[in-house]
C-alpha cells in the first residue's frame, strides 16, 4: 500500500476552447474581480436580493456570446493518463477492497475499504467480523468524507511559520533528548485508544520517562466506569452484553442501540432477538427508564421516563425487590413515582431469571452499576446474557490532575495527541489558562482547532485512512488500521509521532504495527500479511473472566452513594449527552452528518436545549390552555416549513450561561433538560465552525453527565432547521403495528396489516388475484386501462424490497451509506429550512399517543403535546411502484420503467417541471435546486457570476465514479442502487459465459442502505425467484404496502411493527397508540375506538 | 368602425409561414451540423503525443489487442496501457527513438504520457466493454478496423441510436466469441450464419437492456 498516486491533472491540459460568463469577464475589465467580491454579500442572501434587471442583462450577454462562439460547440480536448509503471492489482475501472477500522475511543469498527485507484470512496463493513455482520454505522460511513476535508491542516506548523518534515522529526527527537532521563516536566495528554501498538508505545515512553504524566481524556464516557467492575468482582474486567439470549432487557438510561461503546453489535444481537418471522416465533421484551429520548427508548415496549439523577434510587429499589433485602433501601429513599412500574418489571425479570439482561448506562454513577451487577449475579445472567471480560489496565493520569500540574507549574513540555481539549474540557478547569503556564505546546491533530491555536506548535496528524494502525472492536479483536492512499496533506501517523517521541530506531508506523503484532502472532510476515488480508486477528477477543459478584467490595462502594435530590421545576436536571452525529464534536466539519437530521428530534445543522412538554408550558413557551391546537398542526409547533421558530432559552450550571434555541422534545423527563454536546464549535472548519451551541460552556468537571441548574425562557426566537414538522400520522395507517399477544395482537389476529386498516375497506386492488403469488401480481394481472403504458416486465430479475419495522431502530447509518454510494451533495441550513434537502432515503419519525385525536376528523383535538408517545420510525424511499404516479405526469418521459421493475430516472431527459414530485404520495423525489456540486453553500444565489468551472479536486475525489453527479434543474431518487445491479448482472454476465446461468444469485448484489443496516432490517432481491430472501420476507402475513390502495402497487413493501407488551405492567394497552388513532379516527364507534377512550383517562406510565 | 389592421396585414399570415419555414429549415440544418454525433465526433483524429501507429503493431505485427487493452474483458473500460507495457518490447527494439521519448520520460519519473482520448462517452452513459467483448461483439463493431489505421480516428458516430440499433437487433452484430479481438473478422450475419447468432443469442442468453436503466445511473 505505501505507493505513490498522483491525482493532479496534467499541466496545460485543460487548453480547450474559452467560454464567456459576461462581457465584463470577456473584456477582463479592471478590477473586475475586485467588483464581484464587493457586490456578492448582496445577491447572497436571497433570490429577492438580487437585481432582476442587472440578472437579466448578464445572463442575455452571456448567451449572445455563448451563440456567437459556437467553437464552444465543439469537444474539448481531453486526455487520458495512464500510469507511468504499472501499478499491483490496479484495474482501472475496477474498485480494490481493503481491510481496515475506523477506531473510536476503546472500539473500532472493522471496515473494508472500496478504493478506486488509490483514492478510498465508499466504507463497507468488514463481514469477517461476525458480531458486526458486515454493518457499520452512521458515523464510519460519514469517516471517509473526513478525509478530503478541504478544512484539514496543510502543513505542521511552529509559531506560525511552517515545518517542514524533516524538521519535525529533529523537534521530536529533540524532545526525546531534551526529558532523557526521568522525563520530568514533560506531559502528554492523549485521547483514548484501543490500539494495541499504542499501548506499547505508552509502556516504552513510561519506561523511558516514568515521571513523565501520561493523561487520557475523553469528554465522552462509552463504557462503564472501571472502578464499579473493580467494586463488583475486584478486577479490571467490563461487560460484554450477549443480547442474543436475552428475553427481557431493562435499560437504566443506556442507549446501547447507539451510544455504547460496541453499540452495532449489540444493536445487531437485540434485533435478533426481536426479529419474527412467524407468529410462533419468540421475541424479546425491552424495558426502558431513562430520561432522554433516546433510540433506544424508542424501542422499548415499556418506557418510564424518570431524571437520569433518579436511576439510583430505581436501581436500589429494584435491587430490594430481586436480591430479597432492605439493604439499600437509604438509596431509594424518596422513590415513588415507577413503584408499580418496578414491581411488575421486576416480577418479569425474576421469572426470566438466567435470560434477562439489566444494563446501566455509562455515565450512570458506579453505585448504580455496582447494584446492576448484583442484580445480574442474583439472576443467574452473569456467563449468560452478560460477560465480564478481562480488559488491559489504562494506568493513565486524568485530565483535571494534569491541569493541576500544570497550573503548579510542573509541566514543561506538554504533547496534546488528538483529542480537543481547549473546546471540549470541562469549562471549571479553564484549561485554555493552565496551557498558558506550559513553556511549549505541541499539538498533534488532524485539523487547526480550538486547542492548535492555543499551542505553540500544529503536527497535522493523517486521517485513519492514510494512516498504519491497529485498534480493539469492543469484544477485543485486534483489526489493522491500513493506509488507502498517502497523506493527502503530508500528515504525521500518531504511531510515527510516539515512536520518535519514544526513540524508536524504527519509527515507521508500518513497523511499529508488524512489531506489536508479531509479539501476537507466530511473528512471520506471512501472519501479519493474513493479519491484513483479513481484516481481524482470529482468537484475540478478551478473555471471560470468571467473575463472582463480591457483595463485601460493592457494599463500601455503595455505603458512599447518595440520592440526589429529585428535578423540580426551579432545580432543573442538565443532561449532556454525546450528539447523534457530530459525536463529542470531532465530526462537526462533516457535511453529510450535519444535514443528517437528528433520528428522534429531526433537526439538522444544529442542536437544541432540549425541554419537555410539561417544563416547556411553564417556561412560557406554549401559553398554558391555548385554544386546543392539535400536535398535528404546525401551528403548536410554530413550524413553518421545515423551519422552527425556537424561542432562545438561557441555561444555568454552577454560574455558567448556556444560551441556545429550545426544542419540545415529547418523552423527556419533565424537569430534565437534554444538550447534546459537540456543537457550537468556534474553531473548526467551513461546515462547523458555530454550528449549533456548545455545551461544554457549562460543562464542569464535577458533574460532567448529570448537572443541576436553572433554565429560563429569553423570549427571543431563532429560525432551526428541522426536515419533519409533521409529527403524527393523524390517524392514517402508514405505519401498522400490533401487539405480539392479546385479542387482537399478531398471533391472534395474523393478517392486522390487512384487516384492521384501510385495505379491508378499499376495493382489492388485484382483483381475482389476490392470493395469487408475487410474480404473478407483478407480471401477469392487469394493470387497468390507463393510457399510460408500462413495459410489461418480462427481465429475469424482478427487483423488490422488503423492510421491517419491527427492527428498524432509526439509526441513520441507512442515510448516509446512500449519500455516499449515491454522490448525494448536502445543501446547508438555509436550504434545508427551505425544504430541499437531497436526501433519497429519509427516517419518519411518528409520535403515537392513545390520547391524541385529530380536531380535524371530528374530535375533541388534544390540549397538549404527548408527553409519553410510542414512537415509529419508518424509513421512505422511492417504492418503484408498478403503476408510478410520477411517470405519468413526465411530459418528457425522463422517468419510466424498466422491464425489470425499476422506476428509473434518465437525468439527462428531465427538464425539471417537478411534476413527477407533485403527483408522488410518498414524497421521495428531490429536486436540484442548484448546483449543489459545484457551488459552495454559501454561493448559490450568485447565479452565472458565482459559478464555478469545476469542483475542487478534492470533492471530486470522494465521488463515487459509478453515478451520475447531477447538475441543477434535474429530478432524483432513489434507483434501488441500479449501479450496483447492473454491476452484480455483468458479472454474473462474464462469469456465465457460454452457460447462459445469467441470473444473479440471490444475496450477490446488495444495496448500499441493505448493507450498511445493523439489524438487516432491509432485505432486497429478486421477486421472480419464489426462493429469495426478499420473496420469503413478502411472503411474511405482516406484509403491507404503505398507501396500497392507490393501485400503484409499490415494489417496496414492509413488514407491520409488533409490540411485545406486559400485561401486567401499569402502562400496558391491548393496541398500540397508533391504531387507537386509527380507530377513533376512523370506527368512531368501534370497540377498539371505546377501548381507548376507556383506558385514556387511565394514568400512563409515571414519572 | 375603422380599421385597426393596415391593408398591410393581410400578407402578415403568408410572411410568418414563410419565416416560419426558413427557421426551421436553417434550425434543423444547424443542430444536426453542430449538434449531431455523425458530424460531431465521426472523423475526429487529435494528434497524439507519441504517433503510436496501430496498423504496425495490430495490423502488421499482429499483436492482439488485449496485449495493451487489458481490462477489456475484467472491467467496464478497456484502459489504455501504461508505459511500462509499451517498455516491455521497447526496452529492447528502438530504444533510442526519439519518437519513443515521452514514453522514456514517463516510465523513467512515473508521470503519464497525456494521451489524447477520441471515443469519449457522455458522463451520464456508463459503458462496459467487458459484457460486450464477453458476448461476441468485436472492438471493430463500435471502433472501426484500428488495425488499419496509422493514426486513430473516430470511426463509427457512437449516437444513442448507434447503441440502440445494436441492442435491438444484436443478431446482426454478433461474432463467433474466437472472433472478437480478430478485427478483420465477418460478424456471423455477414458469414450468411445468421442461425447461427439466433441460436448463441439463446443459448447464451444475450438481452442486451433496451430501458434507461441499462447504461445511464
Amino acid at each position: 500500500m505505501k505507493r505513490k498516486f498522483d491525482h493532479s491533472a496534467p499541466e496545460g491540459a485543460s487548453a480547450g476552447p474559452r467560454y464567456w460568463r459576461s462581457l465584463d469577464e470577456l473584456a477582463e475589465t479592471p478590477g473586475f474581480r475586485e467588483q464581484l467580491a464587493r457586490e456578492f454579500p448582496e445577491g447572497a442572501s436571497s433570490i429577492e436580493g438580487v437585481d432582476r434587471r442587472q440578472f437579466m442583462k448578464i445572463m442575455a450577454a452571456s448567451f449572445a456570446l455563448g451563440g456567437l462562439g459556437l467553437a464552444g460547440c465543439r469537444r474539448p480536448e481531453i486526455n487520458i493518463l495512464p500510469y507511468g509503471k504499472s501499478v499491483e492489482y490496479i484495474v482501472p475501472g475496477l474498485p480494490l477492497y481493503y481491510a481496515t477500522a475506523m477506531p473510536l475511543r476503546k472500539w473500532a469498527i472493522p471496515l473494508l475499504a472500496e478504493t478506486h485507484q488509490g483514492r478510498p470512496t465508499k466504507l463497507e463493513g468488514n463481514p469477517t467480523y461476525a458480531p458486526h455482520g458486515g454493518s457499520t454505522s452512521l458515523l464510519a460511513q460519514a469517516s471517509v468524507l473526513d478525509l478530503y476535508d478541504p478544512d484539514r491542516a496543510r502543513e505542521h506548523t511552529k509559531g506560525g511559520q511552517p515545518l517542514a518534515t524533516a524538521d519535525v522529526n529533529d523537534l521530536l527527537a529533540g524532545i526525546h533528548r531534551q526529558h532523557a532521563g526521568n522525563g520530568e516536566g514533560l506531559a502528554f495528554l492523549a485521547d483514548e485508544s484501543s490500539s494495541p501498538t499504542r499501548a506499547r508505545l505508552v509502556a516504552r515512553l513510561k519506561a523511558q520517562f516514568p515521571r513523565a504524566v501520561w493523561a487520557e481524556y475523553e469528554p465522552v464516557r462509552d463504557e462503564p466506569p472501571a472502578e464499579a467492575a473493580l467494586a463488583s468482582f475486584g478486577r479490571n474486567v467490563k461487560p460484554v452484553y450477549r443480547f442474543a439470549s436475552a428475553k427481557r432487557v431493562l435499560s437504566l438510561d443506556a442507549d446501547f442501540l447507539h451510544a455504547e461503546s460496541g453499540s452495532l453489535m449489540f444493536a445487531r444481537q437485540f434485533a435478533g432477538g426481536r426479529r419474527v418471522a412467524k407468529a410462533t416465533d419468540p421475541m424479546n421484551r425491552l424495558y426502558a427508564a431513562e430520561s432522554n429520548f433516546t433510540l433506544t427508548g424508542s424501542m422499548a415496549d415499556h418506557r418510564l421516563r424518570i431524571a437520569s439523577s433518579q436511576i439510583l434510587a430505581l436501581t436500589a429499589v429494584l435491587a430490594n425487590r430481586i436480591l430479597g433485602t432492605t439493604d439499600y433501601a437509604t438509596l431509594a429513599q424518596g422513590f415513588t413515582d415507577g413503584a408499580a412500574w418496578i414491581e411488575q418489571c421486576a416480577k418479569d425479570l425474576v421469572a426470566n431469571a438466567g435470560e434477562c439482561l439489566v444494563l446501566a448506562g455509562a455515565h450512570q454513577p458506579a453505585a448504580v452499576h455496582v447494584l446492576v451487577n448484583a442484580i445480574n449475579a442474583k439472576l443467574g445472567n452473569l456467563g449468560r446474557t452478560v460477560d465480564f471480560v478481562e480488559i488491559p489496565e489504562s494506568g493513565a493520569s486524568t485530565l483535571p490532575a494534569l491541569v493541576t500540574a500544570m497550573k503548579a507549574g510542573a509541566v514543561k513540555t506538554l504533547v496534546i495527541v488528538n483529542g480537543n481539549p481547549a473546546y471540549n474540557a470541562p469549562a471549571d478547569l479553564e484549561f485554555a489558562s493552565a496551557l498558558k503556564s506550559v513553556a511549549d505546546v505541541i499539538r498533534f491533530g488532524s485539523h487547526v482547532d480550538e486547542t492548535s491555536a492555543i499551542s505553540g506548535t500544529h503536527l497535522a496528524a493523517t486521517h485513519y485512512l492514510e494512516s498504519w494502525g491497529d485498534a480493539r472492536t469492543a469484544d477485543g479483536v485486534v483489526v489493522p488500521v491500513q493506509p488507502m492512499i498517502l497523506p493527502l496533506f503530508g500528515g504525521l501517523m500518531e504511531v510515527e509521532l510516539l515512536a520518535r517521541l519514544a526513540g524508536e530506531e524504527k519509527p515507521d508506523a508500518y513497523e511499529q504495527v508488524y512489531a506489536t503484532i508479531a509479539g501476537l502472532t507466530d511473528g512471520s510476515r506471512k501472519a501479519f500479511e493474513k493479519f491484513l488480508h483479513d481484516g481481524i486477528l482470529a482468537g484475540s477477543e478478551y478473555k471471560v473472566a470468571a467473575a463472582g459478584f463480591d457483595a463485601g467490595r460493592a457494599a463500601a462502594v455503595l455505603a458512599t452513594a447518595k440520592a440526589p435530590a429529585p428535578a423540580t421545576e426551579e432545580n432543573i436536571e442538565v443532561r449532556f449527552v454525546t450528539d447523534h452525529k457530530v459525536d463529542d464534536g470531532r465530526f462537526a466539519n462533516n457535511g453529510w452528518l450535519q444535514e443528517c437530521p437528528d433520528p428522534i428530534t429531526k433537526l439538522a445543522w444544529d442542536n437544541a436545549i432540549l425541554v419537555s412538554p410539561r417544563l416547556a408550558k411553564k417556561l412560557g413557551i406554549y401559553p398554558h390552555g391555548a385554544s386546543g391546537p392539535q400536535v398535528a398542526r404546525v401551528e403548536l409547533a410554530e413550524d413553518f416549513h421545515y423551519k422552527e421558530r425556537a424561542f432562545i432559552g438561557e441555561v444555568t450550571v454552577g454560574g455558567r450561561t448556556l444560551r441556545g434555541p429550545m426544542h419540545i422534545q415529547p418523552g423527556l423527563a419533565n424537569f430534565t433538560v437534554v444538550i447534546p454536546i459537540g456543537y457550537g464549535r468556534p474553531r473548526s472548519g467551513n461546515v462547523g465552525t458555530n454550528s449549533g451551541v456548545s455545551a461544554y460552556v457549562i460543562r464542569g468537571s464535577d458533574a460532567p453527565d448529570i448537572a443541576s441548574g436553572t433554565i429560563r425562557n429569553t423570549g427571543e426566537r431563532l429560525n432551526i432547521a428541522t426536515t419533519q414538522e409533521h409529527w403524527s400520522m393523524e390517524g392514517r395507517d402508514i405505519v401498522r403495528e400490533a401487539n405480539l399477544e392479546g385479542e387482537e395482537g399478531y398471533r391472534n389476529q395474523r393478517d392486522f396489516v390487512k384487516e384492521a386498516t384501510i385495505d379491508a375497506h378499499s376495493p382489492p386492488v388485484y382483483g381475482k388475484d389476490q392470493g395469487a403469488s408475487l410474480i404473478y401480481k407483478a407480471t401477469e394481472t392487469p394493470r387497468g386501462n390507463s393510457l399510460y403504458e408500462t413495459p410489461n416486465f418480462e427481465g429475469l430479475h424482478q427487483w423488490g424490497m422488503s423492510i421491517d419495522l419491527n427492527t428498524c431502530i432509526g439509526c441513520n447509518a441507512c442515510v448516509v451509506a446512500c449519500q455516499a454510494e449515491n454522490n448525494i451533495p448536502i445543501v446547508g441550513r438555509e436550504q434545508v429550512k427551505r425544504g430541499r434537502e437531497m436526501h433519497w432515503i429519509r427516517l419518519d419519525r411518528y409520535y403515537t399517543d392513545g390520547q391524541l385525536d385529530a380536531g380535524a376528523f371530528g374530535g375533541p383535538g388534544n390540549k397538549e403535546i404527548p408527553e409519553d408517545p410510542q414512537t415509529v420510525v419508518q424509513p421512505m424511499t422511492c417504492q418503484h411502484c408498478e403503476l408510478a404516479p410520477c411517470e405519468m405526469v413526465c411530459p418528457v418521459n425522463a422517468t419510466v420503467h424498466d422491464d425489470e421493475g425499476l422506476n428509473v430516472m434518465a437525468y439527462n431527459r428531465c427538464i425539471g417541471t417537478r411534476y413527477c414530485a407533485n403527483n408522488c404520495p410518498y414524497k421521495v423525489r428531490r429536486f436540484n435546486y442548484f448546483d449543489w456540486n459545484k457551488r459552495a453553500l454559501d454561493a448559490l444565489y450568485m447565479g452565472p457570476l458565482g459559478h464555478q468551472d469545476e469542483m475542487p479536486e478534492l470533492v471530486k475525489m470522494v465521488k463515487n465514479p459509478d453515478v451520475t453527479v447531477r447538475m441543477r434543474g434535474v429530478m432524483e431518487k432513489c434507483t434501488y442502487c441500479v449501479q450496483r445491479i447492473q454491476q452484480a448482472k455483468m458479472a454474473q454476465i462474464r462469469k456465465a459465459g457460454a452457460s447462459g446461468n445469467v441470473l444473479v444469485p440471490d444475496g450477490a448484489m446488495k444495496t448500499a442502505c441493505q448493507q450498511v443496516c445493523p439489524v438487516d432490517a432491509i432485505v432486497f432481491g429478486n421477486i421472480r425467484d419464489t426462493d429469495s430472501a426478499v420473496s420469503r420476507a413478502k411472503a411474511q402475513d405482516r406484509d403491507y404496502a404503505v398507501l396500497g390502495y392507490l393501485n400503484i402497487r409499490p415494489r417496496t413493501t414492509y413488514l407491520g411493527k409488533l409490540r411485545n407488551p406486559n400485561p401486567d405492567m401499569p402502562d400496558y394497552r391491548p393496541l398500540p397508540f397508533s391504531r387507537e388513532e386509527y380507530m377513533k379516527k376512523n370506527h368512531p364507534g368501534h370497540h377498539g375506538g371505546a377501548e381507548g377512550d376507556e383506558h385514556a383517562g387511565e394514568k400512563k406510565g409515571e414519572g | 368602425m375603422s380599421k385597426i389592421f393596415p391593408k398591410s396585414a393581410n400578407a402578415l399570415p403568408m410572411q410568418i409561414v414563410i419565416f416560419l419555414t426558413v427557421l426551421t429549415g436553417v434550425a434543423t440544418a444547424a443542430v444536426t451540423y453542430y449538434s449531431t454525433p455523425k458530424y460531431l465526433r465521426v472523423g475526429y483524429q487529435p494528434i497524439q503525443p507519441v504517433p503510436f501507429d496501430h496498423s504496425l503493431h495490430a495490423g502488421n505485427l499482429g499483436i492482439d489487442c488485449r496485449y495493451c487493452h487489458a481490462a477489456v474483458e475484467k472491467s467496464a473500460t478497456s484502459s489504455i496501457p501504461t508505459s511500462q507495457t509499451c517498455m516491455n518490447c521497447h526496452s529492447i527494439i528502438k530504444t533510442t527513438s526519439p519518437l519513443l521519448e515521452p514514453v522514456r520520460q514517463s516510465f523513467a519519473t512515473g508521470s503519464p504520457v497525456p494521451w489524447v482520448k477520441i471515443h469519449q462517452a457522455p458522463d451520464y452513459v456508463y459503458f462496459n466493454h467487458s459484457v460486450h467483448v464477453d458476448r461476441g461483439i468485436s472492438c471493430v463493431e463500435c471502433h472501426g478496423k484500428v488495425n488499419e489505421m496509422s493514426v486513430v480516428y473516430h470511426a463509427k458516430s457512437h449516437s444513442m441510436g448507434f447503441c440502440l440499433d445494436c441492442h435491438r437487433d444484436p443478431a446482426a452484430h454478433l461474432r463467433n466469441p474466437q472472433d472478437v479481438f480478430n478485427l478483420n473478422s465477418l460478424t456471423l450475419a455477414d458469414q450468411g450464419k445468421l442461425e447461427q447468432a439466433h441460436q448463441m443469442i439463446k443459448d447464451w442468453k444475450v438481452n442486451p437492456p433496451q430501458s434507461c436503466s441499462g447504461c445511464h445511473r
